[in-house]
């Protein structure tokens, strides 16, 4: 394998891992930017979208049904608690998110846990999904590519959503002065609701794509939000574009990382965090809270 | 003040008898307490979940036969989530809190590492059913610690014997980085050298890493005859479906150390044709084993993986210690556990006395799809003798 091809090949993986790691961290700033609640929940939801991807594609067979099907139970599970519990919350003290977010991924994993059992689950990818393209002579598979695909069109999706619409707006103006926004006449309460389920929808989404590569098992919420509190932390807490930045430097430390030095590859992550923080306290595109 | 600590030890030891006396009258009937620190979350709790149900399922078959010495068993669980500082805390506390003397079931060779300079000061014992580093049965090895399972040493030795024939010389290795992983490898490039192949490079993957992309791409660009694995639970899982979706296994043969169904099984169809050394599988067609799956299929309705069978045969090994010293106190069932022999599910076992370890047979499987398994399970191709694959005494290699 010659250089180029070598470095081809790296950046395609370093995009797929990217992709991955930006579903489930856009809504992780969602959530912060416009409720100003760190989810710690939100592994165990990306975990829930694994399962009941996984459920779904082996009870219908239909691996397109169990990307809806995933969304569409987190959304739910996420409108739910929101509404009996963090909506209760709003005036205390950050320290009360904390806990009950918390609480719900302990939960959540338990729940998992006794519904389907300690063994890892999975379904195998539709005959369309799991062939290969080759890339420079190498095979790649086209399943990454899709992975990619996808992650540029919630991207480019959620900006224009949040740039172009009215419900952006509404948004952006919940996340920059609540008070205000609701002295507008609009219900903050309710975007709060929304913003909360469509992030847990991004999460379950972001599992279920995940299903196919790494299958769905108990560890997958706990080893996964630590990088997306990285990611987080690198694009400034509750930036979008600095999310989309971070998933990508994160994918491509850890993919080039893992290649040249897998022994300091973890800590790789950790230090770009650092030495982002040191720079820019409030991250690459954020602001000193 | 001199004095006054000069009194205790004469008073403690003035007690002590006194003390064993009431203990040993007050165990009898009494239930005979195990703590089993294991993973039951996180990376290891697949695994932990085996140790666990098999543990159940030996306590219901122990208890309906009335028990051990007349005293029925109960289990301690606690979980370590896998993590040393975790094992070593809460091994400590069942030692302290609940008076148990014998621990099974730890999880990661770390964990065991971490609790088995303790265990002489604690007056307990431990049982392997898990721990694969080599350096337990070797260096690190202390009296009150025995490895009733197939170390990782032994495992890869048996898969270096069936490779002994195989067409491939050129081998990469790829592993956990962890001490059973980094164990695995080194013995196996030695077992290489000892078989006239050559290791032409090796990479440790850290554990829990999800995305195996750049290590397969790291594997390609090596472009080896064959590759090595050492990888467990969901890492090894994962590396296997996504190997399949880059067509590494059309490249390139992959052996690994132990064929475990827990990752074999996720990973579907991607697995056939794996071939490796075995710790345990319920594909072994030996009469105490056949019992033991038909005893587990009925109790879960699912097949026994590796470390329901390690588990089941240390549970084994300390039920026949216990009855050879007719006690259970540490230094009576440790001088029991010395030279013990015993029939096993994996055949004949003997625990030789210098290192602890227990003398197994070594088999190799391959992943096959099978009639009347729904997804491709092992399939034995090859066993070796407990001689042919067992290191010398505190070794943790073969030279």
């Amino acid at each position: 394998m010659d250089p180029l091809t070598l470095f081809t090949l790296q950046t395609l993986n370093a995009l797929s891992l990217s992709a991955l790691l930006f579903f489930i961290s856009l809504g992780l700033t969602l959530i912060f930017g416009i409720m100003r609640v760190v989810n710690f929940a939100h592994g165990a939801l990306f975990m829930l979208g694994a399962y009941v991807g996984v459920a779904t594609q082996t009870a219908s067979g239909s691996f397109l049904l169990s990307l809806i099907a995933a969304p569409l139970a987190a959304a739910v599970l996420g409108l739910a608690f929101e509404r009996c519990a963090l909506s209760r919350l709003y005036a205390r003290e950050h320290s009360a998110f904390l806990l009950v977010t918390f609480g719900l991924a302990l939960a959540l994993t338990e729940a998992i846990r006794l519904i389907w059992g300690a063994d890892a689950r999975q379904a195998e990818l539709p005959d369309s999904l799991s062939g290969i393209v080759f890339v420079m002579d190498e095979p790649f598979p086209i399943y990454r590519l899709l992975l990619i695909g996808a992650g540029l069109a919630c991207a480019l999706l959620c900006w224009a959503g949040l740039q172009r619409t009215r419900l952006g707006l509404l948004l952006r103006a919940a996340s920059q002065n609540p008070t205000m926004t609701a002295a507008l006449g609009n219900d903050v309460g309710r975007v709060r609701a929304a913003v909360f389920a469509m992030a847990c929808a991004l999460a379950a989404l972001g599992g279920a794509l995940a299903a196919p590569l790494l299958s769905a098992s108990l560890g997958l919420g706990s080893n996964v939000i630590i990088d997306a509190f990285v990611i987080v932390m690198i694009g400034g807490m509750g930036s979008f574009l600095g999310t989309a930045a971070g998933s990508l430097l994160v994918g491509f430390a850890q993919t080039f990382g893992n290649y040249y030095a897998p022994e300091l590859a973890l800590g790789m992550t950790y230090a770009l965090m650092i030495a982002v923080l040191v720079v820019r306290p409030g991250g690459l595109f954020g602001r000193v809270e | 003040m001199t004095q006054r600590i000069a009194r205790r030890p004469l008073a403690a030891l003035l007690a002590a008898p006194a003390l064993v006396g009431v203990g040993t009258a007050r165990a009898q009937g009494q239930p005979l307490k195990i703590g089993v620190p294991t993973a039951m979350t996180g990376t290891w709790a697949a695994l932990g979940s085996q140790v666990v149900r098999s543990c159940r399922l030996w306590q219901k078959a122990m208890n309906a036969e009335g028990g051990l010495l007349g005293r029925p068993i109960e289990f301690l669980f606690e979980d370590t989530q896998g993590t040393p500082a975790n094992c070593l805390r809460k091994a400590q506390e069942m030692v302290e809190r609940d008076r148990v003397n014998i621990l099974l079931g730890l999880m990661a060779s770390s964990e065991a590492l971490a609790v088995m300079p303790k265990l002489a000061e604690w007056n307990a014992l431990f049982i392997s059913s898990v721990n694969g580093a080599g350096s337990i049965t070797a260096e690190s090895w202390v009296p009150n610690a025995f490895r009733a399972n197939t170390s990782g040493p032994m495992g890869a030795r048996a898969l270096a014997l069936w490779l002994r024939n195989s067409p491939q010389t050129d081998f990469f290795s790829l592993s956990l980085d962890y001490s059973w992983g980094r164990s695995s490898v080194e013995t196996f490039e030695g077992l290489l050298r000892g078989i006239g192949k050559r290791s032409i490079g090796n990479v440790f993957a850290p554990v829990g890493t999800r995305d195996y992309s750049s290590f397969i791409t790291r594997v390609r660009q090596a472009n080896p005859q064959a590759l090595y694995i050492a990888l467990t639970g969901d890492d090894g899982t994962a590396f296997l479906r996504q190997a399949a979706q880059y067509r590494l296994f059309e490249r390139m043969p992959v052996v690994t150390e132990t064929v475990d169904m827990l990752f074999t099984r996720p990973a579907g169809e991607a697995a056939i044709g794996l071939v490796g050394g075995s710790r345990y599988s319920f594909a072994y067609d030996i009469p105490a084993n056949n019992t033991f799956v038909s005893r587990f299929r009925a109790e879960y309705n699912d097949l026994p993986d590796t470390y329901d069978g390690e588990q089941w045969q240390a549970c084994e090994v300390l039920a026949a210690a216990i009855r050879k010293a007719g006690s259970t106190e540490t230094p009576q069932v440790v001088a029991a556990l010395r030279d013990l022999e015993l029939n096993s599910i994996k055949g004949p076992l003997k625990i030789r006395a210098c290192d602890g370890q227990a003398e197994q047979q070594g088999f190799v499987v391959r992943v096959a799809r099978r009639e009347g398994f729904p997804y491709p399970v092992p399939d034995v191709i090859s066993t070796f003798t407990a001689a042919e694959v067992t290191p010398a005494c505190r070794a943790s290699n073969f030279t």
